[in-house]
């Protein structure tokens, strides 16, 4: 098993398993090749590189990670047509009442539907939103992105 | 400006530190008051970690705790946060509602450990700007119940935007006997840090 940290990425071949931990208003964003079974999972914790202040990181955004996540699989073998994304994550946490962006989570997800559709990804299935965190773990052998919270218990996407 | 922290000194260090003890020796003395107990501290640890390392500095990206958030300004950009493992936090409302049992989603016992939370966060930085003279305080607290990460993502992201890495002081404490303990961990904004480092300087020299 693989254990992606926060504005993290890693690509591998079935039967690696790859899982991020607690996911906030983060998102946790999972592709998927079904035929060469090679899957690819990213943490992005913000919508946009555009006017970052630090752009080392190409993994701590949705526009640049998405992007660099699908070139990693490439190169290990996936075929970019046959990619399929799921993701989760996104949560509202709370908010400061000087909070100017409200909202994060749901920011990152909006991007992150954006870039998947310019990208020509289809998002397959998504559990994000709500007030909770989110453990998410991907198995490159059969696709299947399984979503862990403290309150809502398992679901399977 | 940004503070370049590859720039601080062993004496920062440790003047950092023991304003930390101080700040915390004053929030926990204020914590058992209200619980009628003892406390005791560990010497806070001081880090420094980029900002996509510091949950699991803080023990577990999905590590389940009861945790209190507070917005740090003023003075000082950051954040205080108060994380209590579930046992403790039932313990904490067990005594204050002389209860057995207590449901910490409860929002009466919700409310009762931000309050906790509160206490400690305003009394900590109580301490910490009378003794460097800048004008700091918290802000209402949040309580949230659930994973490290998911608690502390979304003020990581905050600061993320503004600076790549975060002064993190962690301090333990422990309370009746050893059968409640917590961190108070303080997370600065390295612009912070010009302010503070002259009023170190100021204080020690």
């Amino acid at each position: 098993m693989i254990v992606i940290g926060m504005a993290d990425y890693a690509v591998s071949r079935s039967p690696e398993k790859l899982t991020t931990l607690g996911l906030g208003s983060c998102v946790g964003i999972a592709l998927y090749d079904p035929v060469a079974k090679i899957g690819g999972l990213i943490h992005i914790m913000l919508p946009t590189i555009e006017n970052a202040r630090f752009k080392d990181n190409c993994a701590k955004f949705a526009d640049s990670g998405i992007p660099c996540l699908i070139e990693e699989m490439i190169r290990i073998g996936a075929v970019r047509r046959r990619l399929v994304a799921k993701i989760a994550g996104g949560a509202k946490m709370f908010s400061f009442n000087s909070d100017a962006s409200l909202n994060i989570g749901e920011r990152n997800v909006q991007a992150t539907k954006m870039v998947l559709s310019e990208m020509k990804v289809p998002l397959i299935s998504e559990d994000v939103g709500k007030n909770y965190g989110r453990t998410v773990l991907l198995d490159t052998d059969t696709g299947v992105y399984y979503i862990k919270s403290a309150i809502m218990g398992e679901n399977i996407i | 400006m940004i503070y370049d922290v590859s720039k601080l000194t062993e004496f920062h260090y440790s003047a950092l530190k023991e304003i930390s003890n101080i700040g915390i020796g004053n929030a926990v003395t204020s914590l058992a008051m209200m619980l009628g107990s003892e406390v005791k501290i560990m010497t806070p640890d001081l880090k420094v970690a980029k900002i996509e390392e510091v949950t699991e500095a803080s023990g577990g990206a999905d590590k389940l705790v009861s945790g209190v958030l507070m917005e740090l300004s003023g003075g000082v950009n950051g954040y205080m946060v108060m994380l209590l493992p579930l046992e403790s936090a039932k313990l904490i409302c067990n005594i204050m509602t002389k209860q057995q049992n207590s449901n910490i989603n409860d929002p009466m016992n919700e409310s009762l450990i931000s309050e906790v939370g509160h206490i400690l966060g305003s009394a900590y930085m109580t301490a910490f700007s009378d003794l460097l003279k800048v004008d700091a305080f918290a802000s209402a607290p949040f309580h949230i119940y659930d994973m490290i990460g998911a608690i502390m993502d979304n003020i990581l992201i905050q600061m993320s935007q503004e600076v790549e890495h975060a002064i993190i002081l962690n301090t333990l404490f422990t309370l009746k006997g050893n059968d409640m303990h917590g961190k108070l961990l303080t997370l600065f904004d390295p612009t912070s840090l010009e302010l503070i480092l002259e009023q170190v300087n100021a204080l020690f020299h």
